[in-house]
């Protein structure tokens, strides 16, 4: 392959893309030095120019392998593996961005994209941090730019995949010995299931969170570092404030794709990824209060210090879990293995020993304060609370990471030569969702209780004996109006079991405290009600949860419960709809209403309508879930739901299965083979028996009114205007079997009566009797008259008049035209009456005529010659056979192809959980505010 | 304060002992029908045994044939919906039990070969 010249790859990106690579490489190793130089000469001016320029090349550099891999995704340059990989063609270009951070390397340089601005804003803010924290944050980078790196050591000893790869380095195919391959081969194209706003906006979202929770980590690193361990405490605060808000929120928008996007039904799933998203958080929060109890009472230093170091561990874990490919059986949505997973455990492990190095070496020096612990002070319950988050942290990974224990498990079986450890090897609890929900509601009642006492409460208990009436008094009125409020939402909400009502008991308790605090204490400003507006939204948050999650009700019950399965299995979630056909569901009058194919996804409308005793409609809506189908419409790539929204309640539905024929278009054909066909030839008029059915054919016509014929020019149509009767006589429908002649090719439209199973189609023979080429027919002239009848064969004939509206389908009108049609009315000899309007017209002086034919008679008539003078037309005549015939093909026994399988679930109250988590991220943001407002 | 360090670290331990009482493991058609326990089963669609799914019959019935690690094959039922392309799957990881001679699963989750990267489905049968 060696010699082969290719046509048309641009290689320049590429190379361009590999020096900024190396470039962003160097700058980091060279920021790191300059910067590590300004800790110990912060006063020299050449250092600090040094080592910004070098933070400045490297940020430059990053932006450009992004700028660079944006250009070959635009440019759709698949030569390139990761422009191939993640465009194509019809990708539209709002999905640009998510297709950029589909892959891994994307995803990675989102976050050094993050970690660049961040570092910028350092850089311009830390004043005395900026050096010790630069430092590290590039050793952060220049690890991250080490993954997209793409450098091999020895033969195979590889180090980060490069996004710049060319498509016939990845891959060996015989495609690649034709130097034009390029012009054979188009993209793949973004994973229909992220071609969703959500996809836009939540990644980049997530890992400006993720990046955030970096600085605060650095922050902590260089007091360790310079040993200076309490001044680090204020700065580092508003970006402590900012990562929680941030990270809260892009953890907050995965649940919300989830919900909007996602089938599962729910916002949250105790899924890996999202687990390993929601951990670091909450290690952050705990830091947070830990640096909160630091600086106003000196104490909890240490665990401050190891706080943040674990946020950050932790998120470079969750990079880890999600992206080495070990979760494996056990997600839904991990990323593929890309190789590094040798260097993912070499980042957690750099820094897991930086962090205990640092601890270590520091312990002594670290100031402790010495007193006896008071109950009544507001450190000592912040302390509690914090230390409950890392517990509940502790838990949720610890369930999350059984397959990183199955591998440990593994390594030890190899050292010690214990063969095969499959055995001993554990998988995750069978119901997450169940196990974490089990042990997380009492982290949340803890969290609830422990953060409102807290805030009442205050540090170093000072002035208790004062404040001590306060307090109880505070408390007393939470209690009491908690209580109330705790009745009240009992009223509405289904509490299964005592844990419920705990729960509720302490949520509604949080409510209340909260509201108190920020009436009593809150001064009437904002800023002093940052923190119980986290709170408080916290414990309207769990509310949300309780009201959406123990409330939910499925509305497509399944009304086929069965008999002989497993008692207490539920009896199904998925109700079965036939078009048009209401079903009675839960209060619902559900109807499938129609379903409309635009490119690759069908959307569907569905209607729900509730009514009361009387019949009175009390409600009514419509919803439109649809599916997507991949590009040869074989295969339903996703189902999005759709959710009708209300202020308390929603109802979300989702498509979870359609007929095979619509699932697959491969499908079409291969159902319609298996099906016996038989052959009736019909006069129009005439009625057949069709099994227990009877077949009449209407008419036959040059139009079709099958619901899935969309005229398009020159289009030449015959079908057939079918009624199938039942055996009764008493039930009917009308089908139109269809022909149509499209540029060339013939098209065969069958069309299928569902309430009969009954489908029929034309026989392509139709066309050779229906459609008599010119030539095979004699005209015969007949001059005619207006008003007067005249006979021809059997048929009697009277010109009507003329008509100016032309509506002749084969005419184009143009300027100048002169054209009029004749108005024939036909008498067969059953006494039945046709219309036919023959065409005559002059263009450019010479006089011109198309003809009318009429299929249900066979009859052709040209409009030739008109005689001004004597008012005489000069109609020709033709007919190849009196009775023509459809020749109809009916199938019996045709399984339906009119329904779908739709899953519909009502959550009410989920606003609360929405608004209430709102609540409690912009109290984090208000809070952030305050202390940038101070310094 | 440290009495109560320590009462949290002991609840703590309590919870985590609890905790990993829910663990399941992977199993077999054979392990699972002894134990008479729910177990996650790993294998394979079997793909030249029929599959049943109808409907307009049952929308929440739906039955397959699974070839566990050990080369077993038994039939797997599901009552909720048949996946969209489960003839495709190359893995399905089905949790449940036996209810008489009949493997009823709570849930599966079926891997899909894909253009796409690692196109995975779950169903759960009950929420």
């Amino acid at each position: 392959m060696q010699d082969i010249q290719y046509i048309g790859e641009h290689l320049l990106p590429g190379r361009l893309g590999h020096f900024f690579i190396l470039s962003a490489l160097v700058s980091a190793l060279l920021a790191i030095l300059a910067f590590r130089k300004r800790v110990t000469l912060p006063e020299d001016t050449s250092w600090r120019n040094l080592s910004r320029i070098a933070w400045a090349i490297h940020g430059t550099s990053i932006l450009a392998v992004i700028g660079l891999i944006f250009y070959l995704m635009v440019n759709q340059m698949y030569e390139y593996n990761y422009a191939w990989d993640h465009v194509s063609d019809d990708l539209p270009m709002k999905y640009i961005f998510s297709a950029f951070w589909e892959g891994q390397e994307g995803s990675f340089l989102l976050w050094m994209f993050w970690h660049v601005m961040l570092g910028s804003v350092v850089i311009f803010t830390a004043k005395r941090w900026e050096a010790g924290v630069m430092t590290l944050l590039s050793v952060v980078q220049l690890i991250l730019v080490s993954m997209i790196a793409g450098v091999y050591f020895a033969d195979d000893f590889r180090m980060g995949s490069s996004p710049f790869l060319l498509l016939r380095d990845t891959m060996e195919a015989p495609i690649f010995n034709n130097p034009n391959y390029l012009s054979l081969i188009t993209g793949n194209g973004l994973n229909p299931l992220l071609q969703n706003y959500w996809m836009t906006i939540h990644p980049p979202t997530l890992f400006l969170g993720f990046a955030s929770v970096t600085i605060p980590f650095c922050f902590a690193m260089t007091g360790l570092w310079e040993k200076d361990h309490t001044a680090w405490l204020k700065p580092v605060m508003p970006w402590t404030l900012f990562s929680t808000g941030i990270l809260g929120l892009g953890v907050l928008m995965g649940g919300a794709w989830a919900y909007e996007a996602l089938s599962f039904g729910g916002y949250w799933a105790w899924d890996p990824v999202e687990n390993m998203s929601l951990v670091p958080w909450l290690v952050l929060l705990a830091a947070l209060h830990g640096n909160f109890i630091a600086r106003h009472t000196g104490l909890s230093i240490k665990t401050t210090y190891i706080f943040y170091i674990l946020s950050f561990l932790l998120v470079v874990y969750s990079t880890f879990l999600t992206r080495s490919g070990i979760l494996g059986e056990e997600s839904v949505h991990a990323f593929t293995e890309m190789g590094l997973e040798w260097q993912l455990v070499g980042f957690i492990g750099i820094f897991l020993a930086a962090g205990i190095y640092f601890m270590w070496t520091r312990n002594k020096s670290i100031p402790v304060v010495q007193r006896e612990e008071q109950i009544q002070s507001r450190e000592f319950w912040m302390f509690v609370g914090a230390m409950v988050l890392v517990f509940a942290s502790i838990l949720i990974t610890f369930s999350t990471s059984i397959p990183v224990w199955n591998k440990l498990v593994d390594v030890y079986g190899s050292l010690m030569n214990k063969g095969d450890m499959t055995p001993y090897h554990k998988a995750m609890p069978l119901d997450p969702i169940d196990h974490h929900n089990r042990f997380q509601l009492w982290n949340a009642v803890l969290v609830a209780i422990i953060s409102s006492i807290a805030q009442i409460m205050r540090f170093n208990a000072m002035g208790w004996d004062m404040h001590k009436k306060t307090f109880f008094k505070h408390i007393l009125i939470s209690v009491g109006a908690g209580a109330v409020l705790t009745f009240l939402f009992s009223l509405w909400i289904n509490l299964p079991s005592w844990q419920y009502i705990v729960m509720l008991s302490a949520a509604s308790f949080g409510i209340v405290s909260n509201i108190d605090y920020m009436i009593s204490f809150g001064k009437g400003k904002l800023t002093s009600m940052a923190s119980a507006l986290s709170h408080g939204g916290f414990a309207l948050m769990l509310v949300g949860i309780m009201a959406s999650g123990l409330n939910k009700r499925i509305i497509s019950e399944n009304r086929f419960a069965q008999d002989g399965l497993a008692e207490g299995l539920d009896a199904g979630k998925n109700a079965f709809l036939i078009k048009d056909m209401p079903m009675f569901m839960n209060n619902y009058w559900v109807t499938y209403k129609s379903d409309t194919l635009d490119g690759l996804t069908r959307k569907y409308e569905i209607e729900f309508v509730k009514v009361n005793e009387k019949g009175d409609t009390l409600e009514r809506f419509t919803t439109h879930p649809n599916i997507l189908y991949d590009r040869q419409m074989t295969k339903v790539a996703t189902a999005n739901p759709n959710t009708k929204r209300y202020l308390d309640r929603d109802v979300f539905t989702y498509i979870a299965g359609l007929p095979p024929e619509q699932q697959d278009k491969s499908n079409l054909k291969r159902i319609d083979s298996l099906l016996e066909y038989k052959l009736y030839y019909l006069k129009t008029g005439e009625i057949t028996n069709a099994g227990a059915y009877k077949v009449r054919l209407d008419s036959i016509m040059l139009d079709s009114r099958h619901k899935e014929y969309e005229h398009e020019e020159d289009d030449l149509v015959l079908s057939g205007a079918v009624t199938v009767f039942d055996s009764m006589g008493t039930d009917s429908g009308m089908i139109y079997p269809t022909m149509i002649i499209r540029k060339g090719l013939l098209y065969s439209l069958s069309d299928q009566l569902n309430d009969f199973n009954l489908r029929t189609r034309l026989k392509a023979s139709a066309l050779d009797s229906l459609f008599p080429i010119d030539e095979k027919l004699s005209y015969e002239p007949l001059i005619v008259k207006a008003g007067e009848v005249h006979t021809w064969k059997d048929l009697k004939l009277t010109l009507e008049g003329i008509d100016k509206n032309i509506d002749h389908p084969n005419y184009k009108a143009e300027n100048g035209d002169i054209a009029i049609q004749a108005v024939i009315s036909i008498e067969t000899a059953d006494h039945k009456t046709h219309i036919a309007r023959p065409l005559y017209f002059i263009r450019d002086g010479s006089p011109l005529n198309m003809k009318a034919y009429l299929p249900d008679i066979g009859l052709h008539i040209k409009l030739e010659r008109i005689d001004p003078e004597k008012e005489e037309f000069y109609l020709y005549l033709a007919r190849l056979t009196d009775s023509p015939r459809l020749p109809l093909e009916v199938a019996l026994d045709v399984p339906r192809n009119d329904y779908i399988v739709m899953e519909a679930i009502l959550f009410p109250g989920i606003n609360l959980f929405w608004i209430g988590s709102l609540i409690m991220l912009s109290g984090m943001f208000i809070g952030m505010y305050k202390r940038l407002r101070k310094s | 304060m440290p009495i109560l360090i320590l009462a949290l670290m002991g609840a703590g331990v309590i919870m985590l002992v609890s905790a990993s009482k829910d663990m399941s493991t992977y199993s077999t058609f054979a392990q699972v029908k002894r134990s008479g326990d729910t177990a996650k089963v790993v294998g394979k669609l079997a793909k030249d045994k029929p599959m049943y799914y109808n409907a307009e019959e049952n929308p929440n019935l739906f039955k397959f044939y699974m070839t566990d690690q050990q080369g077993e094959v038994h039939e797997v039922t599901l009552q909720a919906a048949k996946p969209q392309d489960f003839e495709l799957s190359e893995q399905v990881v089905a949790t449940g039990s036996f209810v008489g001679d009949e493997f009823v699963a709570s849930s599966i989750l079926m891997k899909c070969p894909s253009k796409y990267k690692n196109e995975e489905v779950m169903v759960r049968s009950n929420m």
